[in-house]
Order: structure tokens, then sequence, then C-alpha cells
């Protein structure tokens, strides 16, 4: 049996927003420590890793691990039909064939209850070592969001420089070019607008500006976040969730001819 | 051409190895095409509203032109990189074949000329349309084409299936790109199917996996072939009376061909099968196993910019092609070779597939079941 009651249906709600232009269907593996989503898109390039623990939930009981294969279309349909705070609870059984969620407001006695049918989603799991990166970068996640946005107007895209002493994303279109650089920067009575650079070697590395915006989607999730890069090596990009857990896109680079 | 029922077989007993997606998901990806069929679909159905071919000013012949020049660049702005792949002499024992196509040419003739006063425009057009054939001259045009427009090809010494084959065997290139079923008896790590279908068709691309296809069959690679051949190949004619499921039954229970004719020869009261004379299964066999190509390591690949200038004089001025097109056609051609290819994670993450247990599988095939009815409403 699977009980999770979120305290304000909000957090769902962002999630599922962030990551369903990735994935359209995908296994939500439910466990005592929380749910967990991994899940690829079509072409591979793009991996969504999602962590909401124990701790986002007000209340959480999960007595034998649950997978719910969700079409996040239909669920997301669902879950925007809750008001922003009503608390959100998910219901279901140890060998489900549907999900439950229910909202309740806090003020009115008001219960709506929707149920979802559950799909069987043969999907294939990428296996992620722990990986040695080159630089860390940590933002505003507001800010990455702009430049991405920014940026996407003129090419398809997006090179991102690290050195010394400075980030420099970039980019080179038909129409013309672009760059905006970021220096160290480290703010004491708000540290989340702080720029936060750690670099072991420097690095130079492309990305699709199309996967970058599919990124970002998760912007609202948290005011920072952490960029990991090595060169030719896929990046992670991290929301880190307050209430306990993460959203984690892995990104493939793009390369220069390979011969 | 094309064996028969093999698709079908494949789809039920292996539907792992069977995948569609969109084009634009083979991006980065290299892949052979089999020319000469494509030139022929483009010459079947790159048509004007009337029904009859496109041609230049002087009346020649432009479909595949036309098709291969457009559908080539359709590949390459999603960030494919193809090589085609030309027929070579035909196999001696293709002559059989090539023969049965060349009667059926002539009769279709025969039928035009006698209805070509009664009949209507359909019928005619539809007889029409089996007259065609690539000729030498086209073959020649295209790979003109190929080369003003910086895309590699291979002339290949016999088959071009074998050849595309060997090429994606060989790591030159990803997959093979062929309509032809007979093309997975060459052993090509990947078949693609309907890669250069007009876009309009919306017709996803299939790709079908080889080994998990013969995995899922349960077949061997030689029992593969010998069932292929049963089924119908280019090479020799089959067993009357044995469609793709008793091919599929018979290779299952025999293991192979010379097995079946022992089988038939000794048990002829038990059989109503009749094994052909002089039946060449095997030299057939030899031509799937030790087909006669060029090695791939022996084959390189370059794709170039492509000769704007050159391709507004062959095309334009020899050809009748509007210059503002084919000089848009050449951007985009230039775009799509300069922009960097795009990674995939699978490269630096170990996939895993899902395996789910046992005995919980008969629970799942039932949720399956339910959750796709559920959808359908």
């Amino acid at each position: 049996m699977l009980e999770g009651k979120f305290d304000e249906s909000t957090l769902l709600k962002k999630i599922v927003d962030s990551i369903k232009d990735v994935v359209k269907l995908c296994n939500f593996n439910c466990t005592e420590h929380g749910i967990t989503v991994q899940a690829v898109d079509d072409s591979r390039v793009l991996l969504v890793s999602l962590l909401v623990g124990q701790t986002a939930f007000s209340d959480y009981r999960c007595d034998r691990d649950v997978t719910l294969g969700i079409d996040l279309d239909s669920f997301s349909k669902i879950i925007k039909s809750a008001n922003n705070e009503d608390y959100l609870t998910l219901l279901a059984e140890d060998s489900p064939d549907s999900v439950m969620t229910i909202f309740e407001d806090k003020k009115k006695e008001r219960v709506s209850e929707y149920s979802l049918k559950l799909m069987n989603i043969d999907s294939e799991f990428l296996k992620i070592d722990d990986m040695e990166y080159d630089t860390v970068i940590t933002m505003p996640s507001a800010e990455f969001a702009k430049i991405v946005r920014d940026l996407k107007n003129l090419s398809e895209s997006l090179n991102i420089i690290v050195t010394k002493d400075s980030v420099k994303f970039s980019s080179d279109g038909e129409v013309g070019s672009g760059s905006i650089v970021l220096k160290p920067y480290t703010d004491m009575d708000r540290p989340e607008e702080s720029i936060n650079v750690h670099l072991d070697n420097p690095v130079d590395l492309t990305f699709g500006l199309k996967y970058l915006s599919d990124i970002i989607k998760a912007t609202g999730l948290a005011g920072t976040i952490t960029i990991k890069l090595a060169d030719k090596t896929p990046a992670l990009f991290e929301y880190k969730l307050d209430v306990g857990g993460y959203l984690r896109f892995y990104l493939a680079p793009k390369f220069d001819e390979d011969e | 051409m094309g064996v028969k029922g093999l698709n079908q077989l494949i789809k039920e007993h292996s539907p792992q190895s069977f995948k569609e997606f969109q084009l634009k998901n083979l991006f980065g990806r290299k892949v052979a095409i089999d020319a000469s069929m494509c030139l022929y679909q483009f010459l079947i159905a790159v048509r004007q509203s009337d029904g009859q071919q496109l041609t230049n000013e002087d009346g020649e012949t432009t479909s595949h032109l036309l098709g291969l020049f457009y559908r080539t660049i359709r590949l390459v702005e999603n960030n494919i990189k193809p090589v085609y792949v030309f027929d070579g002499k035909p196999p001696v024992l293709k002559g059989g074949e090539l023969e049965k196509r060349l009667l059926k040419r002539e009769e279709a003739q025969k039928q035009i000329d006698a209805i070509k006063d009664t009949g209507t425009v359909a019928e005619v057009m539809k007889f029409e349309k089996r007259l065609v054939r690539v000729s030498r001259e086209q073959n020649d045009e295209a790979k003109k084409l190929l080369e003003l427009m910086g895309i590699p090809y291979v002339e290949a010494p016999c088959e071009a299936e074998a050849q595309c084959a060997e090429l994606a065997r060989g790591g030159k290139v990803f997959a093979a790109a062929s309509e032809d079923m007979d093309t997975l008896c060459y052993e090509p790590p990947y078949l693609l199917r309907h890669l250069t279908f007009a876009e309009a068709r919306k017709m996803p691309i299939d790709q079908i996996t080889y080994s998990e296809a013969i995995e899922g069959l349960g077949l061997t690679k030689d029992e593969f072939i010998d069932m292929c051949i049963l089924l119908g190949c280019d090479y020799c004619e089959t067993i009357k009376g044995v469609g793709p499921v008793t091919a599929f039954k018979l290779i299952k229970e025999h293991g192979s061909i010379d097995k079946i004719v022992e089988w038939v020869e000794s048990n002829p009261e038990k059989t109503k099968y009749k094994i052909p004379e002089n039946w060449p299964y095997d030299e057939a066999r030899q031509l799937f196993k030790k087909p006669e190509v060029t090695r791939a390591q022996d084959v390189s690949l370059k794709w170039k910019e492509p000769n704007i200038d050159g391709l507004i004089e062959y095309m334009v001025q020899g050809k009748g092609f509007s210059e503002d097109r084919i000089r848009s056609g050449a951007e985009k051609l230039k775009k799509g070779l300069k922009s960097g290819i795009q990674g995939r994670l699978d490269g630096f993450f170990l996939v895993v597939p899902s395996n789910k247990p046992k005995d919980n599988k008969r629970k799942l095939d039932a949720k399956d079941t339910k959750a796709k009815r559920g959808k359908k409403k």
C-alpha cells in the first residue's frame, strides 16, 4: 500500500510539468524512502532522474515497493485540476491497476478524487556511476534559464567555456552571435543569488539548446541550479528540492565531426 | 522481390527486435541506402498530378533526380549522413528472376497496347507503372547528382543490399536501409525501412535489430537464411504450397533445407510437397553467406560541401529545375553538414534492459491489455 500526502499540490505539479516534455511515459518507483523516477527521451540524449524524498511529504507510507507506470500527459491534466494550496494524496494498492489522486481543500470540506489507469512501461535503465567532473557551477536557476532562452534565439547550440575566472556561454548562428560571461560572485545577504565556480580543469562543451530548453522548465523547483561538467562527458544539471530530493538532468554533449 | 511474409514472422515472434520511430531520432547516424531500390521508388512515386513522370523540356525523366535531391536533403537536415550503394552486375542465379521481371514488363506493355484506345487513364497508368525500371543512364545521373551534392556513394561489385550490410557490419555506417527484407540475410546489425519515403506519408521508420530478430525466432544464422530461401528470394524458386507459417515450422523441425529435402523425398506418402527439380538452393545460400562485396575497411566515405555552381549547371540548366530551389537545397546541405553531432547517453552509461521478475509477468501482461484498452477509448 502506498500513501503519500503532499502539503501543497504545487510541488508535484511543477515536477510533472518539468519532465512531461522530455518523456511521455515513465515508471514512478515507490519505496519506503520516497519516490524515484528515471527516464530517457526517445533519442537517448537527455535523461531525467528524480527523487522525491520521504521528507517532501507530510505523510508517507509505502509498505512494499510499488511501480506506477504513468502516462504523464494524462496525469498532468488530472493534477492541474487541484488548487495550488490543496492537500494532494497519492494512493495505490500493492499491485495496482490504477493510482488514486485525492485533493482536499484546506478551508472548505471539498474532496476530489481521480483515478488514473496505470500502464506497463517497458523502460530501459541506464546505470549511472558517480563521475568525476572538471567543473561545478552553482548559480541562480532563473539566471541560467534566461541565458538559455536568450541565446536560443540565435542558434541551435550553446557553447559553455569555463576557465579559471569566468564562465562563458555563447551561441553562433546564421543571423549573428551572442555571448554572456559570468564571474564568480558572492551575495552575503542573499546567498541563492551567488555564483560559485569550482574548477579542477577548464572545459569547453557544446549542448543542443532544444534540450536545454526542456531542462529549464524545472526552474520553478529550486532557486539555484548546479551544473557539473567534464570534457566529452554528459553534463549534470541539478535542481535540489528544499523539502528533500532532487530533479537531475543528464545531457549528452554535441561533438564536432568525428573523423 | 522481397522475402514473403518475413516481416510478419519477425513481428510475431520477436516483437522486441522491431522498433518504430521518427526520422529525427536517427540524428548523428550514418546509413547505407540501397540506391537502386530507392531510385525505383522515386520513378514510381514522384509524379505530377496527372500521374505522368516529371520531365525536363526535352522530355527526359527527372523524377528520380527530384526524389534523390529532396529526400537526401531531408536526411541531412535531420543530421543523418547517407551513403548510397548502387547495384553492380547481378549474380548469375538472379537471371531467372530478372527474366521473369522482363516478361512481366513485356506483358504490361502488351496490356497497354491493348487498352490504349479503350481504357481509362487510370488503367493505362497502372500498367505503365509496371514498365518502370531504372535505366543505366538514370543510375549515372543519380551518381553525378550525388557527387555534386557532396554525398558519397559506393558501387557494389554485385548486390547493393549485400554491400549495405557489409558497410554496417564493418562499422562504416550504423545501419543498412532498404525496403527489401532480403537484406537481413546478409546480417546487418540493423535494417532500416521507410527511410526514403516521402515526408507526407508520415510513415515511421522501422528498425529491425538482426541479432534480436533471429533470437526471437529461435533460429541460427544458417537456419534463418534457409528459411528466407523457402519464403522466396530472388535467386531460386520455392517449394510449392509452403508459405511463411509452414516454412518456419519446417525449418524449426528439420533445421535445414537439406534435411527437409531428405525428409520429403523419403516420405513421399506423408507429404504433398514437391521439391523443384535441380533446385539451386545451396548456391542461393552461398550468395547470402558469402556475397561478393567490397570489404568495409577498403571503402572510405567522405561527406563534402556541395558544389553549388555544379549543381546549378547540372540541375537548372541541364534538367530544368528552378534555380531558387536548388540554391536553398544546397544551403540546407551545407548547414546540415556543419552543425556538430549530438552525442547519445548510451555511449556513456550502461543500458540495463528492464528485467521484470517472471512470476510477476502474467499480472503485468493483464495490466498491459487493460491499460491499452483504457487508452483506446
